[in-house]
């Protein structure tokens, strides 16, 4: 059987009851196990487009497909166990008095079994590590820990995919990059992962396909060295590379992307045939 | 000068910051006061149950009428008022009264806030005026007409009268009892409920002679509706108040234990 | 319905003071409600009618406003002809039937209090619309301010105003974040479970308000709120010679009704 898209949109347009023309005829096919970040300036319709993949938003024209069915005639609850959205802010997110309470909140409304949350909930304290937190209000969670608690809320429904809105906003570095660190554990667990971001080396570093919106149309769609490599593409939709890949163009790279620091060592190193640890190490 | 006698130093503080208290209105911060008249109107725009012989519709406001009090203080009134006013303006169909809607939800909010600052005697006499103003009438004497008010009318009138009842009531929302703070909101919130429902019935009675003919038979309707919004402010109610607490966020009880 | 928020139709009556509108309209709030008979109200709704007309205001408003309120209406007017304990009989519709308190016969009296009581209604539902077609919030606020409402109180409103789409559109997010969560639809479910969800929503909002209170907080006072000195304003209004007209006529009318009403006339 040939692997089709678990979420499929055809000619798919989107516009508000005020008239406002969000998306515009997007065809697009994400494949199970995808990583991929949708990047554009505000109001390019990233979030009008994420907010189809579970229902929140049912198409105007054409179609969307997840797992092979149609939305529009599916219940947000429904679609929530195969697709996570995990909201910009938390705090939007947590309405129960305790962490635990929080977790097997949407299992229980979905009726799943009390054995089966019990452990469910007990896992994800664990893998999340709010174990220790489990009876603490959530408002008295540090903005990182709220995220996580966002983040378990959705992983206890277990669904296949999620979608992050701007998972890093916000938080501190330590914040971010707990956070990502947790995302691309589910991917290694081989759930389809959505973000929607800002954040250029983020993407870089973390996602393997991008896609640039711009103004309810899909500007531009492949692995992040594709992208990024078209510099002067990027600055007319307002983006910009990475400053390490900006830099490594200026240096000379032009058959390949550097997309990090890693990369600019290697690429350095062969192609000048300097150890950047060596040349510069002193002022590191 | 002479230091001989080290004296104790005074301790260093801040200087008083005199904005907070302009800032202020009835102990709760205006900031505070104008977010709360803002959800207030949000909420008027969300309809929750009919009204029987009316295209209008009770709003999910009287779940925050009722539990204004607890959480505001008697400055629950101002901002159910300027809340109210708007509301009316902008979503007329839950305000039964007319123009003078805003009333009731200024009443509801005074009675209970006023009862929570433990000034009782201000908010009994309210209440019995209230409840007096629709005995005034002699609609009130026809057939079963003394029952309009009973249910809540007469739980809020014990809670305010009864000391024990009052002190119980306010000590276990203030300190947040494990247990006792559920009925503690629940019956808080019937004074602020029955407070602006009785306002209601009151001054439509006053306006348009509404006869027994119409309050006997949509009575137990009434008793099933002020349940409903009393239960769910009571889970409201418990869990804003949690929540305000445990964020640290500002809330009548604050000012309470200055 | 007639939700209008800004109220920017250019009337004629756009032009008149907030205050002289806010008192007209009281002073026929208060005449509608101190009058029982059908004639003097029918009078009232004359003149609310005329301004309608001079301001130019839809009359299907008027015709929305009534049906919104028809129902009610009939079941007042229902029950004063049935119920209204008069003298003058018209005719006898049957044996008088104690249990409903009916006594058996129509009454002249039970019809004319049931049409003033529906009349009365009218006038007080259709004079608000008045004011808040042909008058601009912000105008509305400053005649607050104007007729002496504490400055603090009209600020709360002015604020609430303002934050108010902010709020909703909070609230929208919040509703589709538990829908995410697996909470059922909003709109569809039975009365229990939506009253559940609306709880669901209730303590959030409130919540994540309040903890935008304390920007509001400092923002207000590094603007210099309650600073201790007489506040100038940025919109003025002042009364134009036809302000001083129509409020004279306000209030001579509403002395006018009053003392008519303490003579004995205007009542049933």
């Amino acid at each position: 059987m040939p692997e089709t898209g678990v979420i499929v949109c055809e000619n798919l347009s989107y516009i508000y009851p005020n008239g406002v023309q969000a998306l515009c005829d997007i065809n697009i096919s994400i494949n199970r196990g995808d990583y991929i970040a949708f990047v554009g300036q505000n109001g390019s319709g990233k979030t009008t487009l994420v907010k189809h993949f579970n229902g929140l938003l049912k198409p105007t024209r054409g179609s969307i497909r997840v797992f092979g069915e149609e939305t529009r005639d599916k219940k947000v609850s429904a679609l929530s166990r195969k697709v996570g959205y995990v909201f910009q802010n938390p705090d939007d997110m947590l309405f129960c008095s305790s962490v635990e309470e929080e977790i097997a909140y949407g299992p229980k409304l979905l009726g799943f079994e009390e054995v089966e949350i019990k452990e469910n909930v007990e896992k994800i304290l664990h893998e999340l590590g709010l174990a220790a937190q489990r009876e603490a209000h959530p408002f008295t969670l540090s903005l990182g820990d709220r995220q996580r608690l966002a983040v378990a809320c959705v992983l206890s429904l277990s669904p296949e995919i999620f979608v992050f809105d701007e998972p890093t906003t916000g938080q501190d570095y330590f914040g971010g990059k707990s956070i990502m660190s947790l995302i691309d554990q589910l991917h290694a667990k081989g759930k389809t992962i959505v973000i929607i971001t800002h954040d250029m080396p983020l993407v870089a570093e973390h996602a393997r396909r991008v896609v640039v919106m711009n103004q309810g149309q899909i500007a531009l769609d492949g692995t992040p060295g594709d992208v990024f490599s078209q510099i002067e593409q990027l600055r007319r939709l307002s983006l910009r590379s990475p400053q390490v890949t900006l830099l490594a163009q200026n240096l000379g790279s032009k058959d390949q992307t550097i997309l990090n620091v890693g990369q600019m060592y290697a690429w350095l190193e062969t192609e000048y045939l300097v150890s950047p640890r060596a040349a510069i190490g002193d002022f590191i | 000068m002479s230091t001989s006698t080290p004296k104790p130093q005074p301790e260093i503080r801040a200087a008083p910051r005199t904005w907070k208290s302009r800032g202020r209105l009835l102990g709760m911060p205006i900031s505070v006061l104008a977010i709360w008249a803002a959800l207030y109107i949000a909420a008027s725009a969300v309809p929750a149950l009919p009204v029987p012989g009316m295209a209008g519709m009770i709003t999910i406001n009287a779940i925050m009428t009722a539990i204004s009090g607890m959480v505001l203080g008697p400055g629950a009134a101002i901002a159910n008022a300027a809340g109210g006013i708007i509301a009316m303006i902008l979503y007329p169909y839950g305000f039964s009264a007319g123009p003078l809607g805003f009333l009731t939800v200024t009443m509801g909010g005074l009675v209970a806030g006023l009862l929570f600052a433990n000034k009782w005697v201000l908010a009994g006499i309210l209440e019995i005026l209230i409840i007096g103003s629709w005995f005034v009438n002699p609609q009130s004497w026809q057939t079963g007409m003394w029952l309009v008010p009973l249910p809540y009318s007469l739980i809020a009138l014990l809670v305010i009268f009864i000391k024990p009842l009052r002190d119980w009531v306010r000590t276990s929302i203030l300190t947040l009892h494990k247990v006792w703070l559920w009925p503690a909101v629940f019956l808080m919130c019937c004074v602020g409920h029955a407070g602006e429902f009785m306002m209601t019935n009151t001054m439509v009675n006053w306006m348009f002679n509404l006869s027994w003919q119409y309050w006997v038979p949509t009575l137990p309707y009434w008793i099933m509706v002020d349940t409903v919004i009393i239960v769910v402010s009571t889970f409201v109610g418990v869990g804003v108040l949690i929540g305000l607490r445990k964020a640290r966020l500002p809330q009548y009880a604050d000012w309470l234990e200055k | 319905m007639i939700g209008i928020s800004s109220g920017a139709r250019r009337t004629p009556l756009n032009g008149l003071d907030g205050r002289t509108k806010l008192i007209a309209l009281l002073t026929i709030f208060i005449l509608a409600l101190v009058f029982s008979s059908p004639y003097y109200i029918l009078g009232l709704l004359a003149l609310v009618l005329t301004t309608w007309a001079i301001a130019r205001l839809p009359w299907k408003l008027i015709k929305d406003i009534l049906k919104f309120f028809l129902i009610i209406a009939v079941i007042i007017l229902v029950v004063q002809i049935f119920f209204y304990p008069g003298e003058t009989n018209l005719f006898r519709l049957s044996g008088p039937i104690g249990f409903i308190g009916f006594s058996g016969y129509i009454t002249l009296e039970g019809i004319m209090f049931g049409i003033a009581m529906v009349l009365r209604l009218v006038v007080i539902m259709i004079v608000a619309p008045l004011l808040v077609l042909t008058t601009p919030l912000p105008e509305f606020m400053l005649a607050l301010v104007k007729l002496k409402v504490p400055y603090r109180f009209a600020f709360i409103m002015t604020t609430a105003l303002s934050l108010l789409p902010s709020i909703q559109s909070h609230s929208a997010i919040i509703q589709q974040a538990q829908l995410c969560r697996g909470i059922t639809d909003f709109e569809t479910g039975r009365l229990l479970t939506k009253l559940r969800t609306t709880a669901g929503l209730l303590v959030p909002l409130i919540l994540g308000t309040f903890r935008d209170s304390q920007t509001l907080d400092v923002a207000m006072s590094s603007r210099a709120f309650g600073a201790p000195v007489k506040r100038t304003f940025l919109l003025e209004s002042h009364f134009c010679p036809t302000d001083y007209i129509i409020l004279i006529l306000a209030i001579l009318f509403l002395l006018g009704g009053v003392a008519l009403r303490v003579l004995g006339y205007g009542t049933l």
